[in-house]
């Protein structure tokens, strides 16, 4: 595990951070916007992938895989930013006092699998070669393992990202 | 047929795990709503030890308890705490407050969900519709 003082003395780093000054003394609304925009990310990211991994999973398999996943990825990487950017200034807010949250502690390991098994999945063949040829059932299967885990992943960052208000 | 029971069981585990994790979040909650905090209502007074803040999803400040220990007061969400009339930085260290509301469940954690703040004569209802 990360060694406590470590930790501690990064979010007081965070928390001094210019974002960290911005996101408290910006007005009262300005955590309430930030925090908007942050759940639109995460809809826009869960919204694409969901429907992409049901798909891998073999849901409207009547539907070509290539036009729903080149539908799909461009919203979900645009969502992950968004994300990605308004949760840093809602982490640095007070980035001490989510120190020992369990549930940040899982929810970051929960979206570095979810990012891992993106970067995996991209690099398979089946995945490059959806839309010019024919799947075979073996790779069917494994891209439907690979979107099972995908919602395992992001399933798990925002069950705890939203429980962490809740510690 | 094997495929199919693969992927029932994928799709069972990630609603698994979500529903696990809703279940262990349920005696813990805090800060949101009011659910962590208990139905007795509740007073302290002490004085300021971190005047008001209004970042982050909750106003907050602390206070030196009469009791001794340093309490934290979770006030209204900032737009709605600023509408009551308090300000970032606002009630000076020192300044004797009394704060009336609902005190965490956990009896080891000195928290208040405050519904209403005095200081001298001037009262700060975060939670008009609640006090």
């Amino acid at each position: 595990m990360l060694d406590h003082q470590v930790v501690l003395d990064a979010a007081k780093w965070l928390q001094g951070s210019a974002l960290g000054h911005f996101m408290r003394e910006s007005g009262a609304w300005t955590y309430a916007i930030v925090n908007l925009l942050h759940i639109l990310g995460v809809a826009s990211l869960f919204g694409s992938v969901l429907v992409l991994d049901l798909r891998l999973l073999g849901l409207g398999r009547r539907l070509p895989l290539a036009p729903i996943a080149d539908a799909t990825g461009p919203v979900a990487a645009a969502g992950f930013a968004l994300a990605a950017i308004t949760g840093v200034g809602l982490l640095v807010t007070k980035a001490t006092e989510y120190v020992g949250n369990p549930f940040l502690a899982l929810k970051f390991p929960a979206i570095a699998l979810g990012l891992a098994n993106v970067l995996l999945i991209r690099r398979t063949e089946a995945w490059r070669d959806r839309g010019r040829r024919e799947l075979l059932p073996r790779e069917d299967r494994r891209l439907a393992i690979m979107g099972g885990l995908s919602l395992a992943c992001w399933l798990t960052a925002i069950a705890a990202g939203r429980l962490i208000a809740y510690w | 047929m094997r495929t199919l029971l693969l992927r029932l069981r994928l799709l069972t585990f990630a609603a698994g795990a979500f529903v696990a994790l809703t279940f262990l979040a349920r005696p813990v909650s805090a800060h949101h709503g009011w659910g962590g905090y208990l139905d007795a209502e509740f007073e302290i007074s002490g004085t300021v030890e971190s005047p008001v803040s209004l970042a982050g999803p909750h106003a907050t400040m602390t206070i030196k308890g009469t009791d001794g220990h340093v309490w934290n007061l979770v006030l209204a969400p900032p737009p709605r705490s600023q509408q009551a009339g308090l300000k970032d930085g606002m009630i000076p260290v020192g300044s004797k407050v009394t704060a009336h509301g609902h005190r965490h469940r956990d009896n080891d954690r000195y928290e208040v969900k405050t519904e209403r703040l005095t200081w001298g004569d001037k009262v700060f209802n975060v939670y008009p519709d609640r006090s």
